[in-house]
């Protein structure tokens, strides 16, 4: 089933929570936390900042976000195989990645990709959408 | 005496399990030491947590400290006594654990832990498997011999520079060789972010003493409540780590003071304490 395209506002609504919640768990100003910059190479995230914030999104937001859902929401319904080969994204990998990862300039999105450094290209609107797409998948009670 | 399942082992007997979902269990304090600071009641309750997330994954992965929302320090335990264990997993899966806990001692509580995560990690990097299978059977059988623990010796703090009441820089040089090592872990020693955390409190309580806001109760102040810990990376035997304390706020009531700790210029640990004086009952 196709999911409904995610909109600009839809982003805009939570941002603020968001890049607030980015900025605890990073330790930085929330002011830094701009919409497209990269968190690991702008803001210096680790990967145990990645499991932090998925786990602050969650409480704040009342939703359930699995562990590696950004990659295998990503792949949708691509066999894995023809997502990535040996560990490198595809060329269809890597176009899929590009519609997913839309707030990504497309250029940064470019081959040989490891799909290990998927994680390299999230920004603060990447995690907007994973919290509009849990919100949407599961939406929180009243 | 092998030191594996005994040096740095703070539940000695599992008494309910419910699989994925809580866990309870018991750990006396040998009377044998000298003290038993809130940092380690902590990972008694991460200790039980691990127990209970590992045998959900049957021993394939372990958990490692990670993170730690907030932990409020409820009051003092003294060698000698019993603490009652409890925990409750909120997800646990192969990538991380998250849980909350309560240790009490005579139906008094005296520690909480909220909003924990531990990344799992492949067992065999820690550890034999099997082994930690067969001492899970023996802690929710029988239980383990009770004063296994023999205590931790005092460790190596050099203040390398101090502005009184405002910020305190040491250096923490983590020993070689140290029971707790062939315990945590026997595969891969690495130095427990609750001793880390320890030290780190002591120094932030010697910064607290010297905030005049808090100088006429310098004597009775204590850590009340540890959060937003969050340990980066481990620290390996001989490690020297760069430890900053800042104090961050201060009134007559209480103190918040930010830990940082570092190894080679990276960042190893982050986390916050608050300090206050002892709650008279």
């Amino acid at each position: 089933m196709q999911q409904k395209e995610i909109t600009k506002e839809e982003i805009a609504a939570i941002f603020p929570k968001v890049a607030q919640i980015i900025a605890d768990a990073l330790g930085v100003e929330t002011a830094d936390v701009k919409p497209a910059a990269p968190l690991i190479e702008e803001l210096g995230a680790e990967s145990i900042d990645f499991l932090d914030l998925v786990f602050r999104l969650e409480r704040a937001f009342g939703v359930k976000i699995p562990r590696g859902k950004i990659v295998e929401d990503a792949r949708g319904d691509l066999a894995e195989s023809d997502f990535e080969q040996k560990g490198v994204l595809t060329e269809a990998g890597l176009r899929r990645l590009r519609e997913f990862l839309s707030e990504v300039p497309a250029e940064r999105i470019k081959t040989p990709l490891k799909s290990a450094d998927i994680p390299k290209l999230f920004t603060p609107e990447t995690f907007c959408k994973v919290v509009i797409r849990a919100q949407r998948a599961a939406p929180a009670s009243a | 005496m092998s030191e594996r399942f005994s040096a740095f082992s703070f539940v000695d007997r599992i008494t309910k399990l419910e699989p994925g979902i809580r866990g309870a269990g018991r750990y006396t304090i040998p009377p044998a030491v000298a003290q038993f600071p809130p940092s380690l009641v902590a990972e008694a309750v991460g200790q039980l947590a691990a127990w209970v997330s590992m045998s959900q994954l049957d021993f394939r992965r372990r958990p490692v400290a990670g993170l730690a929302g907030e932990a409020l320090f409820l009051a003092d335990v003294a060698p000698g006594q019993s603490l009652d264990l409890e925990v409750r997993i909120q997800s646990c899966d192969e990538e991380a654990v998250s849980y909350g806990g309560t240790a009490s001692v005579d139906g008094t509580r005296v520690l909480q832990l909220k909003d924990c995560v531990g990344p799992m990690l492949p067992m065999e990097e820690f550890d034999a498997p099997e082994a930690v299978r067969a001492d899970f059977e023996t802690l929710s059988g029988a239980g383990a011999p009770p004063g296994r623990f023999k205590g931790v010796a005092a460790r190596e703090v050099k203040v390398v520079d101090r502005a009184p009441g405002e910020r305190l820089r040491a250096e923490l040089r983590v020993p070689e060789s140290a029971p707790f090592f062939g315990d945590h872990f026997p595969l891969r020693p690495v130095f427990p972010g609750t001793l880390l955390l320890d030290t780190q409190i002591e120094l932030a309580l010697q910064l607290a003493r010297e905030a005049p806001p808090l100088r006429a109760v310098a004597a009775l102040l204590v850590p009340m409540r540890v959060s937003d810990v969050k340990m980066r990376s481990f620290t390996p035997p001989g490690q020297v780590l760069e430890l900053r304390i800042d104090l961050q706020s201060a009134t007559a009531e209480s103190a918040t003071v930010g830990l940082i700790a570092r190894a080679n210029g990276k960042p190893v640990s982050t986390a916050r304490v608050e300090i206050a004086p002892r709650r008279v009952s």
